[in-house]
């Protein structure tokens, strides 16, 4: 599947691409909510959305309701330093978010993995 | 992002976990630079604690290192930027206006973090550095007392010999270079972990510009610029264009002198390191002083703080600072009073000294100046002028006190310079039951050279060693040139078979060294003469002695280290 990582910190973006590629993903990378949105336009067969929360000019969640604004039903995970307790109020219909720790090699792939079975 | 498919120690592509290694190792590599950015923002938060747009960016910095860092298992580092993000949004829920006095407050405890976050950063670049070896062939001639941090440099030429001579030459200048035939190889090391600088072939036998080609890529897949020096048998305008292009900092045609390599290496990996300037920063009032101090400190400068100006001499004496930075109304004793005391002492004559002041009385300013102050500086001050009002001065002070005690051809001390401290470094000895090495060191048959090779080879040939000698011995080590082909060394701290040890270790170093005059390769030697203290007291004892066994040396048939008595 092709999936596209937004992180802003190139670093943090390597590595949620590297970890994604092991699970035998594609992958599409950008910078920031801009790019995410042009990228998305370009390639049509993007199957869901990694994106981090802080990032500068457009934030994760207000990234996921630009896209839901515009349509675009894509799943859509949320990548986070601080565990957020009030994710669910904030972006209603987002698929999941997940922490940013040492654990995030086992636990990203097993959420896209459960989110693309699901049936999107 | 882009993946490569090259073949690795396993023989196949590289599994997740040396993936994230890598990536991590780049990381690491990395920290330094964010925390110098975020020691300049705040720095510019200082002068403009109202700046949203600023705090938002420091706010961003730590949240990505604790994010980032976390993913890559570094949970102390991670942590610790919590602590800052924390602080960072208290900050932030103050009005711009009201920001600067719990700026005031928070100052101390954020230090402190940034000060842990700092610590552990090189401590996770420490285990890092341990974690990988070196990939092929290093040359380490090192000498076990003096090892100073070699500085990694990667060699990459399909010319197998002409890559071990220079790597063999480098490593004489106390660099640590690992040499790769494939160009493959080379990208394969600077993924897993970056070098000071490349050094880079430009023509392979898979094609005429796959050094240039391959150093671009990287640049841009790592987003981290490493110095690069190309060197080619091209010598036409593309390859140049290519090299330039690919963020090459400079470009030699083959053959080159690994001399003009080791100076421009120097140069880009800041090989010797400037001292920073001490400041001595003088004011009653605790607080005031702290803050210039940590303006100063955010920039590299070493500061003194003092509090009591009766103790000045004391302090100046045991800091010798480049600079003093003074308060011009303290209770007791004014700061043009506290100037007028300094400048009797001939030492300090030309220290510069900068006033602190709220005056803004022009002709009070003048009298000020009258007594021998440096400039005038208005409280408040912004952080950028106090740094760059300091720093300005305290580099004429340096520069000035160089020409004065450095020699031109080598940059080294020069004889009188050398004279005086040893006797101030007898006293110190004296003082503090220390002990003192005094080395003389004269290149063999050195008329020979200049005869044969010219004076440019001669002059070459001394720069060689006085570079040899300031980048292996320490920096407490003095080294000066005590005329033509002579030159003397001061080891404070060392005793005589220790000594004997540091300077025949150079020596083996200094005749692996080729120079190259014309079509012709030739090496040169130097013997020495060793003479320590306490077992000779006086310092022209020390001169004679040394001297002496210099003598003996040379008799003995030269190249070879004399102790006094031996």
């Amino acid at each position: 599947m092709k999936i596209l990582v937004v992180d802003d910190d190139p670093m943090a973006g390597m590595l949620t691409g590297a970890i994604l590629e092991d699970s035998g993903h594609e992958i599409v990378s950008a910078e920031n909510g801009v790019e995410a949105v042009d990228l998305l336009e370009q390639n049509p067969d993007i199957a869901l959305v990694v994106s981090d929360m802080n990032m500068p000019l457009i934030n994760g969640i207000e990234l996921f309701h630009t896209l839901r604004e515009q349509q675009v039903t894509l799943p859509f995970i949320l990548l986070t330093g601080t565990a957020l307790a009030d994710v669910e109020q904030q972006a209603p219909g987002l698929d999941g978010c997940v922490m940013k720790d040492a654990e995030l090699a086992d636990t990203l792939p097993a959420m896209v993995q459960g989110i693309l079975a699901g049936g999107h | 992002m882009s993946t490569t498919n090259e073949q690795t120690e396993s023989q196949q592509a590289p599994s997740l976990r040396e993936k994230i290694r890598r990536l991590r190792t780049t990381f690491v590599g990395k920290l330094p630079q964010m925390l110098q950015d975020i020691y300049s923002l705040c720095d510019r938060l200082s002068g403009d604690p109202a700046n949203d747009a600023l705090l938002a960016d420091l706010y961003r910095m730590f949240h990505s290192i604790k994010g980032t860092s976390a993913s890559f298992g570094l949970k102390a580092i991670s942590q610790e930027a919590d602590l800052a993000e924390a602080l960072v949004q208290r900050l932030q829920a103050k009005p711009g206006n009201v920001r600067g006095g719990l700026m005031l407050q928070l100052k101390p405890e954020f230090q402190a973090v940034v000060a842990r976050l700092e610590s552990l950063m090189e401590e996770a670049e420490q285990a890092g550095l341990e974690e990988k070896t070196a990939v092929t062939t290093s040359f380490d001639m090192s000498t076990p007392v003096h090892k100073t941090n070699r500085k990694k440099i990667y060699i990459c030429d399909d010319d197998a010999l002409q890559a071990e001579q220079l790597g063999e030459q480098l490593a004489c200048f106390g660099y640590n270079p690992s040499i790769f035939t494939e160009p493959d190889e080379l990208r394969a090391a600077v993924l897993t972990m970056q070098p000071a600088a490349i050094v880079m072939d430009i023509v392979f036998p898979v094609g005429a510009s796959t050094g240039t080609e391959l150093i671009s890529e990287l640049q841009r897949e790592i987003r981290l610029r490493i110095p690069v020096v190309f060197m080619s048998s091209r010598n036409d305008f593309q390859a140049r264009l290519d090299a330039v292009r690919a963020g090459g900092e400079a470009y030699f045609t083959k053959p080159m002198r690994a001399i003009d390599v080791v100076e421009t290496l120097d140069t880009m990996t800041n090989n010797r390191d400037p001292e920073p300037y001490r400041i001595l920063v003088v004011d009653d009032d605790p607080e005031v002083a702290a803050y210039h101090s940590f303006i100063l400190e955010q920039v590299g400068m070493t500061t003194r703080l003092l509090h009591e100006p009766e103790l000045v001499l004391d302090v100046l004496a045991d800091f010798k600072p480049d600079l003093v930075l003074m308060d011009m109304y303290m209770p007791g004793c004014g700061g043009r009073e506290l100037s007028q005391i300094i400048r009797q002492i001939p030492e300090f004559i030309s220290l510069p000294i900068v006033f602190l002041s709220s005056e803004t009385n022009k002709n009070k300013q003048v009298s000020a100046l009258r007594v021998g102050a440096e400039g005038f500086l208005t409280k408040p001050i912004q952080p950028e002028d106090l740094i760059s009002a300091v720093a300005i001065r305290a580099e004429r002070m340096r520069t000035l006190r160089s020409l004065m005690v450095r020699d031109g051809l080598t940059g080294l001390f020069n004889h009188s310079f050398m004279s005086q401290y040893l006797e101030t470094a007898l006293a110190g000895a004296q003082r503090d039951d220390g002990r003192i090495c005094f080395v003389m060191i004269d290149v063999d048959l050195f008329k020979t050279v200049n005869d044969t090779y010219g004076h440019p080879a001669g002059d070459q040939v001394l720069v060689a060693l006085a570079r040899l000698l300031q980048q292996r011995l320490r920096s407490s080590d003095m080294v000066g040139r005590y005329g033509g082909e002579e030159f003397a060394i001061i080891l404070p701290d060392t005793d005589l078979d220790e000594a004997w040890q540091i300077i025949n270790g150079l020596r083996e170093d200094f005749a692996a060294i080729q120079f190259q005059s014309g079509e012709n390769d030739f090496s040169c030697t130097f013997s020495g003469g060793i003479a320590a203290y306490p077992e000779n007291e006086r310092s022209e004892q020390l001169r004679e002695f040394a001297d002496q066994a210099l003598y003996r040396a040379k008799q003995a048939g030269r190249n070879r280290i004399f102790r006094s008595g031996d």
